[in-house]
């Protein structure tokens, strides 16, 4: 294959012209030390960031490790692991009877986190109440100016079925009434707050964790969703973010989940904008 | 099947085995057609009910509230595709009567280059550049968040166009010689020619371009999945967001395996199967079909010329400034990002590549995954494509044969979602019955992609094989070299380079690819490839993750280097494709066989 081999003569090139230090070790998997395995993870996206975090740390000082990371959402890390195809089935969002007698599996919690509606930075209305969110995901306010905005059609995202924000979302805060069937459908945390942080007229909700300010989250009845709001109630759409596993979890598996639970996992956890939960 | 000893001198049982090898090659292909189909009519059979079809064909798509309807999604990939072939159709007639000489013939040739290079953009590449470049754009200038009909529409006519004009320009070289002589004769312009005599002969060139034209902005999954909003409803209008049925299949199918919500994915599989069925069914007719045709009807007079050249003029304006407008922005935005960072991040390269250090925030480990899944699916499907060419060519008669030709031809029009929707549900179905441990992994993408281009393979070696000069067939007869031995020693290594177009073909095919890998084992996260059970990442997938995740300009930029560098990658590829075809043709045009 000519390509292949150009690509390979370009990478060897640029391979003589840098070198750097190995990284430094970090003290809290020295748990991992000696073992190997593979730590196949989907599932929650509000979980990803934190997830990707530590497969970095622990791969980084452990290679023998190996650790892949998928989103989905929610039901499909449910999914996923109830059908054995990972060993972590993340979901931002307990599970129910249900799903937990039909596929046996067992709930990891190890952060706190609320869920927000975002909007763009640009947009000047900056306090919504329950009531108007409710109104604009049913599709019965439409512009921006019924709520002391600019003239401009509101554009509403919604996050597919899968999900757990949406879920705790529609659950919490829209009292499960409707959601506009014409609403943008994204497929993650992440890519909510893209799609939000590029239009001045759209609307969304994430989880607090990834609010940064390329969006903006309006007070909701008065109250800013912050992590700390989250964590004394004061704020009311919250919910924790779990790993699940098929029955115990067992080996490199469980070390990982005792890795992000420990002190190391909810540094990281803090870090990206989640409260931890102490056990 | 016919024996293949029947007319051979020596080494009797020797062929009889080759003949049963490739036979079973060829029966290879017929039956992953069939898995397929077999596949997606099984999970449909719970909804055979009337009950539960009654739950799937209705509008309304609210697993939570127990509606499963798919009809919104239908109507969403009609519309989509139909509006992709009324954009793409006429730019491409015209395009192409511009290149038969509506237009000055110096440009021509660019002009078929540019088409050319076109064929070898990959669709996440287009959909990167749309949902970063184009979405703002709608937004801004027009209403609505940008994410709509109108956007998927524009790009998937970008992408329709290059088989249209491709399959246009080769009937009208076909045609337009023949008719030279009676348009000087009848005193006409060049425009009248290709006008009033060339193009109504053209029927069924235009019909064909038109199905092949529908049938790929159809089957896309990715232009829809990042460019249409995605929302389950019929859109009213063109800037209203929705959903097509592959997108439909790549967003839902990790749901509830038992749920009645999968059991519709099934029955969106089987709709998008139908049509293509239908479209390849229609194709064969079409090619037993009557050249003149009414579609190419021009109203009598200057005027209806003037219109059309200049039609053909805007044409062959705007489809290369809208590719130069693509690359140019994606030049803009990734060229800087070329260097080490892009592929190693803050790893050392050398570590990365010598002593196999993980990489994050690089697009090594992607790089890696896309290379072994593209090396794997070609060790898969090339040996059994060019064993399924040979016996569709040189044994595979009557019945059985045809039977064949046109599975092999199903399977190339077969939506790649389908393909992974396949290996997704196998992997279930494995896990359930005798084999436990199975799961979506590097080997199962690289079986569905070589399933995906196997076709390709067979379709080149099949054809180049055909085009041999009867000659050479006589000769080794005359010769009295066994029936396979002339095949391998001396139809086949002439027939090399075509069969060698086939498989570049194939392997840009598996590189580009996204809706397969997506439901088979790629992940967002996975540092370098691990083994053939493991999954992995892939350049393309990083490319569509990235395109709707970045959390930083630096990732979106990273995106920017990646589709830069899929698309140099493919490029090459396809080039190569036309260089080993340019050999052949001239090869045996100057008669110059020495093999």
């Amino acid at each position: 294959m000519k390509s292949t081999r150009v690509f390979a003569t370009m990478l060897s090139l640029a391979l003589l012209l840098s070198l750097w230090g190995l990284p430094a070790k970090a003290d809290g998997l020295a748990i991992f030390a000696g073992k190997s395995g593979k730590i196949d993870i989907a599932g929650g996206t509000a979980h990803i960031p934190v997830m990707q975090e530590a497969a970095k740390r622990i791969m980084r000082a452990h290679p023998a490790i190996r650790i892949t990371i998928a989103g989905g959402g929610s039901g499909v890390g449910v999914q996923k692991v109830g059908e054995g195809l990972v060993a972590i089935g993340n979901t931002g969002r307990a599970l129910t009877a249900a799903e937990v007698a039909k596929y046996g599996l067992k709930s990891y919690p190890f952060a706190i986190d609320g869920v927000a509606v975002v909007l763009h930075p640009n947009n000047p209305v900056s306090a919504l109440t329950h009531q108007q969110v409710q109104e604009i995901f049913a599709g019965r306010i439409t512009n921006w100016k019924q709520l002391g905005g600019r003239d401009a059609a509101i554009h509403p995202y919604t996050r597919d079925e899968a999900s757990g924000t949406r879920e705790v979302f529609w659950e919490i805060l829209l009292k499960k009434g409707p959601l506009a069937r014409g609403a943008n459908v994204v497929a993650s945390n992440g890519a909510m707050k893209t799609a939000i942080a590029g239009d001045p007229s759209g609307i969304g909700y994430v989880s607090i964790g990834h609010i940064d300010r390329t969006v903006k989250a309006p007070s909701l009845d008065g109250v800013h969703p912050s992590q700390e709001n989250a964590e004394t109630g004061k704020y009311p759409v919250i919910r924790k973010l779990y790993m699940n596993t098929k029955g115990d979890a067992k080996g490199v598996v469980a070390d990982f989940i005792r890795y992000i639970q420990g002190p190391e996992g909810a540094a990281i956890t803090a870090s990206h904008g989640f409260i931890p939960t102490t056990r | 099947m016919p024996t293949a000893s029947m007319n051979s001198t020596r080494g009797g049982r020797g062929d009889a085995l080759v003949a049963a090898l490739l036979f079973c090659a060829s029966g290879l292909c017929v039956l992953s057609v069939a898995a397929i189909l077999a596949f997606l009519a099984w999970f449909c059979l719970p909804l055979l009910s009337w009950r539960e079809l009654s739950a799937v064909l209705t509008w309304r798509w609210e697993p939570f509230g127990g509606h499963f309807g798919i009809l919104p999604m239908v109507v969403g990939s009609l519309a989509l595709a139909l509006s992709a072939l009324l954009l793409a159709w006429p730019l491409g007639l015209g395009l192409t009567l511009f290149i038969h000489g509506l237009g000055p013939r110096v440009l021509a040739r660019p002009l078929l280059f540019v088409v050319r290079l076109m064929t070898g953009v990959p669709t996440v590449v287009y959909g990167l550049v749309a949902a970063i470049g184009l979405v703002p754009l709608v937004r801004g200038a027009l209403s609505g968040s940008g994410f709509c009909w109108l956007t998927t529409a524009l790009m998937l006519a970008l992408l329709a166009l290059p088989t249209i004009v491709l399959v246009l320009d080769g009937q009208l070289a076909l045609v337009a010689p023949r008719l030279r002589l009676t348009a000087a004769a009848l005193g006409l312009t060049r425009a009248q020619e290709l006008l009033r005599l060339a193009l109504p002969m053209s029927g069924r060139g235009l019909r064909t371009a038109a199905t092949l034209g529908f049938a790929r902005a159809l089957g896309d999954t990715l232009l829809p999945l990042m460019l249409s909003g995605n929302a389950a409803q019929p859109p009213h209008s063109l800037l209203d967001s929705l959903r097509a049925l592959t997108a439909h299949i790549a967003l839902v199918v990790a749901t509830d395996s038992q749920s009645a919500a999968y059991g519709s994915l099934f029955a969106c599989g089987l709709l998008l199967f139908g049509v293509s069925f239908l479209v390849n069914l229609g194709l064969r007719r079409l090619s037993r079909g009557a050249d003149v045709s009414a579609l190419a009807w021009l109203p009598p007079g200057r005027l209806a010329e003037r219109l059309a050249v200049a039609f053909s003029w805007f044409a062959a304006l705007i489809v290369p400034a809208a590719l130069a407008l693509l690359l140019g922005f994606l030049l803009l935005r990734g060229g800087g990002t070329l260097g080490l960072t892009l592929f190693f991040g803050d790893t050392p390269p050398l570590d990365a590549m010598l002593r196999g250090a993980p990489v994050f925030d690089g697009l090594w480990p992607a790089c890696l995954g896309s290379l072994w899944l593209v090396g794997l699916s070609a060790c898969l499907a090339v040996p059994l494509g060019v064993a399924g060419g040979i016996h569709l060519s040189e044994a595979a008669t009557g019945r059985a044969g045809r039977l064949a030709v046109f599975c092999v031809d199903l399977l190339a029009g077969v939506p790649s979602i389908l393909m992974g929707l396949f290996g997704f549900a196998l992997i279930l179905l494995l896990r359930r019955g005798f084999w436990p441990g199975a799961n979506t992994c590097l080997l199962l993408s690289a079986l569905c992609l070589a399933m995906l281009v196997l076709p390709y393979v067979v379709g080149a070696t099949r054809a180049s094989l055909q085009a041999l000069p009867e000659e050479l067939r006589l000769t080794c007869a005359a010769l009295g070299l066994p029936r396979w031995r002339a095949v391998f020693r001396v139809l086949l290594p002439s027939a090399g380079r075509g069969v060698l177009g086939g498989v570049v073909l194939a392997i840009g095919r598996a590189a580009e690819d996204t809706a397969v890998i997506m439901l088979t084992g790629v992940v967002a996260g996975a540092g370098n490839p691990g083994g053939l059970t493991d999954k992995f990442e892939a350049l393309p997938f990083s490319i569509y993750y990235l395109a709707a995740e970045y959390q930083s300009p630096e990732e979106l930029n990273q995106a920017f280097g990646a589709a830069l560098v899929l698309l140099c990658l493919t490029a090459l590829l396809s080039g190569a494709v036309r260089r080993l075809r340019q050999g052949l043709t001239r090869r045996w045009e100057s008669g110059g066989a020495r093999a």
